[in-house]
């Protein structure tokens, strides 16, 4: 009996000596110890001539790639690694200048209705195994892509934009769908399937040529066959005959990009290895991505200090425990983010105060000039707030007109950038002039009376129906969004005053679009929304009075004549300037409030920047990617950036 | 004996198939928005998401529902996942998933018994005594302390110190240890706990002074008598752990990237994965089911004085 816990005693002081060792990061691992004169002194020319780089790189991925069939999974992962495995007809230049891809030329007619694509020849489809199946792409595929979309029970997601866009899909859809109900006897399923030929706007010219027609202007196709995983090519024969198993792993798909993927163990790893028989095989730079899965932001970090990920996000806080370190100089800003965070308001709940208040404009502003929003973005970002700031609903730098102008410098986006939303005095003024025409002298809200509000299954409420107006915020329980909701709850607060406003915060663990937004269980609520491709409809034709956006049920009958005229405009700056004026319509009546970017934090990478294509709509591409054996340092970045900077204006002028 | 085992097996069945049919059935009680990501139910309009959920069969009658889930389950076809992982066969994902955890499970399982015996001798044979007390440390610390922070503390600083790696892989067996350790330190605790109190409850009897009385050392009594009865109580617990070896641990598999079951019937219920949950939900409920039942055969079996019938 002695024995044994002498044993374990013995055991724990081993260990307890052991733990008294300790271990420094690699020398090759830190950062800024590799060049042969000091950063400052280098030029871009110098920092990307100086390395070696390896061909294998490693990443993470935080959530888990639950199929990789890009027609039927919403996911965004599964458009990273579809994006790498499966080329479309253009992918964007290093610049973000569409360059030709699976297709080496298109044209399009003078109002951009109709686009035809001349397809590479000699490609082949391989499989998990990147071995040659024998089965070429061709035109015939981007058409099937269409077919099999196009009929319901293949169950696409995110049809919308394409099924209204191509000529006839819209109608083959809902055929195909009427006859499935049995709404629709005058035919059988199988006469409708053979009416896509005729009836749908995608056609196989010739075995290399395919045509899209489409339902309205579309200057920007190109960027939307960028984004849309829908208008990617499929060999469909052999998608059909996999039936229900099609992508939902790497050995039931086929692949026709930069890599196949040649392991994949589910919620683990991915492993992606370069396509032998790639078209572009000589800008496919690393040879292999190991992707594993690290579902724990604080443990990736120590991951890439360790050397075992080449790259890491990097969010405030660990910024903040970064500086100091030998690890603070390698922290770079992430670069751009399409999406836009804004707050909602609930223009139908079931709270009779809010709803009272929401529909009168002064209150909407009252709310949207008591934000501080540069100490919202500080809590992102804490060293340089500014550049998350957005005011707009689209994001700046992503559409063009034919001029090269910013869609977001149209004078009247210009002018909602440039406005200081921080304004309390006039928030309170704002307030003040929503009262005096709500409530009478004694602060009793006009027509309603006290109630329960019934916001189950996130709670129930009693207002009085007297000031301070109660105001429901629906957050969920994650600790950011709790900090930044109390941030606005003190904000809102002390810009209006509590004698006229009460605003509550809500952390419901249940939070889903399904329990909380969908059902109006709410007041305000936070939330996020991406420009899709380069054109303003992709999102302001879903924020109309009947629009799929329109999660806060108001109704704008201005703003929707405005989104009319700009899709029925004869050219494209006249459709930016008539989407611009909607855009600001909403903005400055404060029916939603935009009010930062999703940009987040910072990252390290042992990866060289501005190397691969921009791709602004779709998923990171590795075509071109340089990964170094040692972290990129900021001075590196920074000279890169400014080089980077120069060479893209040049480019897109030349575009 | 075999009239004991029938009635409870058919007992069993009884409860599963009460508890199976209840969870099947709130499950249609959901919301159909629900079935859709955040992303899809903004993008899609209400006729194509209804036209998806037709086409899977969700928009019929529940009855209709469970009829035809029964009728795949006897020819052996557990469906496909809906939203988690969709269209991936449920069989496929529990045969990728369920060995991971169980592996883990079961060594933890081993680790937390023997070391969790261990430490409970070494407290008795040291009662109030630094063995005692380390070991009183010990369980105190694990029950107290909120387990992320001692988690994160291992993952991140322990694994530095020992060259150990942060993250689990299949092929690195090192990648072992710290997972495993960490699964089983709380049934360390638990285990050391009650044997220490059972042991010294025993120590207390009559038969126990008798036997010292007799003459046979302190040693031989905690070994030869002692220790046998404070075992029994513990032995109901060790078939429970079934469904804690297959259930796996949210937090251990998230901290350490374990592609098991952990956390799996969590997402599924908030995916409104109806096909999944039902799954995991009707394996849960036999495994817990069987659990219980081996846990009294077990007592039955070591000690003969338990008795599971009249007149046995």
């Amino acid at each position: 009996m002695k024995r044994l816990p002498a044993l374990l005693l013995a055991m724990v002081m081993v260990f307890s000596l052991a733990a008294c060792q300790s271990q420094k990061p690699p020398a090759s691992n830190t950062p800024g110890n590799d060049p042969n004169k000091p950063v400052s002194e280098q030029s871009a020319d110098d920092i990307l001539s100086t390395k070696e780089y390896l061909k294998t790189y490693k990443t993470s991925f935080s959530s888990s790639y639950a199929s990789f069939n890009y027609f039927s999974t919403a996911y965004a992962t599964v458009r990273s690694i579809v994006a790498n495995c499966i080329d479309g007809l253009v992918e964007p230049d290093i610049y973000g200048v569409y360059i030709p891809s699976l297709a080496e030329k298109w044209e399009h007619n003078e109002d951009q209705t109709v686009w035809t694509f001349y397809i590479r020849k000699g490609v082949n489809w391989v499989d998990h195994t990147g071995a040659d199946t024998g089965l070429s792409v061709t035109a015939q595929d981007f058409v099937d892509g269409i077919r099999y979309i196009g009929d319901p029970l293949n169950g696409a997601y995110s049809l919308r934009v394409v099924r209204n866009l191509i000529e006839g899909l819209y109608d083959y859809y809902w055929d195909l769908d009427d006859i499935d109900c049995g709404d629709k006897t005058d035919m059988t399923r199988e006469q409708a399937l053979a009416r896509f030929n005729d009836m749908v706007g995608v056609k196989a010219l010739d075995e290399y040529t395919v045509q899209y027609t489409l339902t309205s202007s579309a200057p920007y196709f190109l960027s939307l066959i960028e984004s849309s995983m829908l208008l990617l090519p499929v060999e469909y024969d052999y998608a059909v005959a996999q039936g229900e198993d099609f992508a939902v792993d790497n050995e039931h798909m086929l692949y026709c990009g930069g890599y196949y993927i040649s392991h994949f163990e589910r919620d683990k790893a991915i492993t992606l290895s370069k396509n032998p028989l790639y078209w572009d095989l000589e800008h496919i730079t690393v040879d292999t991505v190991e992707y594993q899965m690290i579902p724990e932001g604080t443990t990736s970090l120590e991951m890439f200090k360790r050397g075992e990920v080449d790259s890491v996000s990097v969010e405030a806080e660990e910024y903040l425990t970064l500086q100091g370190t030998e690890w603070a100089n390698g922290l770079i800003p992430t670069e751009r983010s399409l999406s836009t965070n804004y707050l909602w308001l609930d223009f139908a709940g079931a709270n009779p105060e809010f709803n009272t208040f929401v529909q009168n404009e002064n209150f909407r502003k009252a709310l949207q000039y008591s934000l501080d929003r540069v100490a919202i973005a500080s809590l992102r970002d804490p060293v340089n707030p500014q550049r998350i700031l957005r005011g707009t609903i689209n994001a700046e730098d992503c559409i063009y007109d034919s001029n090269g102008m910013d869609y977001t410098d149209y004078p009247v986006l210009k002018a909602i950038k440039e406005t200081d939303y921080n304004n309390p005095k006039l928030a309170r003024q704002y307030m003040e002039t929503a009262v005096s025409e709500l409530c009478d002298e004694e602060g009793n809200i006009k027509g309603i009376s006290a109630t329960q509000v019934d916001y189950l299954p996130v709670g129930t409420f009693s207002v009085d129906a007297k000031l301070p107006v109660t105001v429901i915020y629906v957050g969920t329980d994650d600790e950011n969004e709790i900090v930044m909701a109390q941030l606005m709850k003190s904000m809102v607060e002390e810009a209006i005053g509590k004698d006229l406003i009460d605003f509550q915060i809500v952390c419901f663990s249940g939070w889903t679009y399904g329990t909380v937004a969908d059902p109006l269980n709410y007041d305000i609520y936070f939330d996020s929304l991406s420009t899709g491709y380069a054109d303003p409809s992709g999102l302001l034709t879903r924020m109309t009075t009947d629009g799929a956006e329109n999660v806060g049920c108001y109704t704008v009958p201005e703003y929707d004549e405005l989104v009319d005229r700009a899709m029925e405009a004869d050219t494209f700056e006249k459709r930016l300037a008539y989407f611009a004026e909607a855009e600001a319509y909403l903005c400055n009546g404060a029916y939603v409030i935009p009010f930062i970017s999703s940009l987040r934090g910072y990252y390290m990478t042992n990866c060289m920047p501005f190397t691969s294509p921009l791709t602004l709509y779709g998923n990171s591409k590795f075509k071109g990617t340089l990964v170094m054996d040692r972290p990129l340092t900021l001075a590196e970045y920074n000279t890169l950036d400014a080089a980077y900077e120069l060479a893209r204006a040049e480019a897109l002028k030349a575009d | 004996m075999r009239k004991y085992i029938l009635s409870r097996i058919l007992r069993s069945l009884i409860t599963v198939a009460i508890v199976f049919v209840a969870v099947f059935m709130l499950l249609r009680l959901m919301p159909l928005s629900g079935y859709f990501p955040q992303e899809i139910l903004k993008e899609t309009d209400e006729a194509t998401r209804m036209t998806y959920l037709r086409n899977q069969g969700l928009l019929d009658h529940p009855l209709l529902q469970l009829w035809r889930f029964l009728q795949r389950l006897f020819q052996g076809d557990l469906g496909r996942s809906l939203t988690v992982y969709p269209k991936v066969p449920i069989s496929t994902l529990l045969k990728e998933k369920i060995p991971v955890t169980a592996a883990f499970g079961f060594a933890s399982m081993v680790t937390g018994i023997v070391l969790g015996i261990a430490l409970g001798l070494l407290m008795v044979r040291y009662k109030d005594k630094w063995g005692d007390r380390a070991g009183t440390v010990y369980i105190l610390l694990v029950r107290a302390i909120p387990s992320l922070i001692y988690l994160f503390f291992i993952q991140v600083w322990v694994s530095k110190w020992f060259h150990l790696p942060l993250v689990f892989y299949k092929n690195r067996p090192s990648s072992w240890i710290l997972p495993t350790i960490c699964l089983s330190l709380g049934s360390i605790a638990y285990y050391a706990l009650w044997l220490r109190r059972f042991m010294v409850d025993e120590e207390n009897r009559d038969y126990v002074k008798f036997a010292q009385v007799k003459g046979l050392s302190k040693k031989e009594v905690l070994r030869r008598h002692v220790f046998k009865n404070a075992v029994i109580p513990l032995t109901v617990y060790i078939p429970t752990d079934l469904l804690f070896i297959i259930s796996g641990s949210l937090i251990i598999e998230t901290l350490y990237a374990i592609p098991g079951t952990g956390g799996l019937l969590t997402s599924a219920i908030k995916a409104q994965d109806n096909n999944l949950v039902q799954v995991i939900v009707l394996m849960y409920a036999v495994l817990s089911v069987v659990g219980v039942f081996l846990g009294d055969l077990l007592v039955a079996f070591v000690d003969p004085r338990i008795k599971l019938t009249e007149g046995e």
